[in-house]
């Protein structure tokens, strides 16, 4: 076995969980028939009850180009989309130095993500029974 | 959290599968090699994620089945120093906390890397468990075990497989994270939010 290339690309959450579900690990209730391994089940529940159960594609998108204002770093960026920061706090915990990178901006940042990837993902899955 | 990798296999496809379509028979055989395996510095992986280019099919002498030689993308699970993950309590111990993602369970979280300051009380029901309680301001927040808990990556190790089996009763664990809890935002989501 020989690896090509380590790292061909990152992937958020969201991702993972697309592909999980165009494998159709959504649809399939008693979790026999999809061609979907009991192992990526576990995933596939790990992720439908984080934050990235709700997120679309579009949302996503928007994100990065709205955030390319505040020149964060590919890392942070992915770290944001998975742990969706509610407050200054948690981007603390996130970005490094965001004092001295930010100051007044951080409301900012943490105005922007409120507003464009949908927040409290408990509450919308409670909603419906199941996320879509 | 995931990345994709590119990897090139060797592959003898056994006799068996014959009667399905070679993609099919190939990815059967893939999932059944790599998945929720841990590879060594790359990960654990979690899914194949598609198959870039198969060659072969050479026969070998005195061989009933077939060899491929397969590019393939993988999902592996790696995440990167530095990144803030949510999981679930599995046990806290008086060595520290142990957190659980549930596809994935060794994570650890020692006493150095707790908030500081913090203690620990005997937990009534079970000997071995503990509750571990920090101190911020005069107020005591414990942690509980029904909270999400966001910690930060500190290390990843992958311990080399042992040559004999150890006597203790740890299971193997070929891939090891290491948490900490010690920053603003860190810890369980109750306490923040």
């Amino acid at each position: 076995m020989k690896i090509l290339k380590a790292n061909a690309g990152a992937l958020t959450n969201f991702e993972v969980l697309e592909f999980l579900r165009s494998r159709g690990a959504g649809k399939d209730t008693t979790r026999v028939i999809a061609p979907v391994a009991p192992s990526e089940y576990k995933v596939f529940d790990y992720l439908e009850q984080s934050v990235a159960c709700n997120q679309t594609k579009e949302s996503i998108t928007d994100f990065i180009s709205r955030s390319e204002k505040f020149k964060l770093a590919k890392a942070e960026i992915i770290n944001v989309i998975n742990i969706r920061p509610s407050s200054v706090v948690e981007i603390d915990s996130i970005v490094e130095d965001c004092d001295g990178r930010f100051g007044e901006n951080i409301d900012e940042l943490v105005d922007m993500v409120a507003e464009v990837v949908p927040l409290i993902k408990s509450i919308t899955c409670k909603e419906f029974g199941y996320c879509f | 959290m995931f990345y994709l990798s590119e990897i090139d296999h060797t592959m003898r496809v056994p006799p068996s599968l014959l009667n399905l379509p070679l993609n099919e028979a190939i990815q059967g055989e893939l999932e059944r090699l790599f998945l929720d395996k841990v590879i060594a510095n790359l990960g654990l992986v979690v899914s194949v994620y598609d198959i870039k280019s198969i060659d072969g099919g050479f026969v070998f002498p005195s061989d009933g089945a077939s060899t491929y030689t397969v590019k393939f993308r993988l999902v592996v699970f790696r995440p990167f120093v530095g990144e803030v993950i949510s999981a679930k309590l599995s046990e806290s111990t008086i060595n520290g906390l142990r957190l659980s993602l549930g596809f994935f369970d060794d994570i650890y979280v020692p006493v150095h890397l707790m908030p500081n300051p913090c203690h620990f009380e005997a937990d009534a029901v079970n000997k071995n468990q503990v509750a571990w309680i920090w101190e911020y301001q005069e107020e005591n927040y414990p942690i509980e075990a029904v909270d999400e808990i966001r910690f930060r990556v500190n290390n990843i190790s992958y311990p080399p497989i042992p040559i004999e089996a150890d006597k203790e009763s740890h299971r193997f664990a070929p891939m090891v994270i290491t948490g900490s809890l010690d920053a603003d935002g860190l810890g369980p989501v109750s306490w923040w939010v």
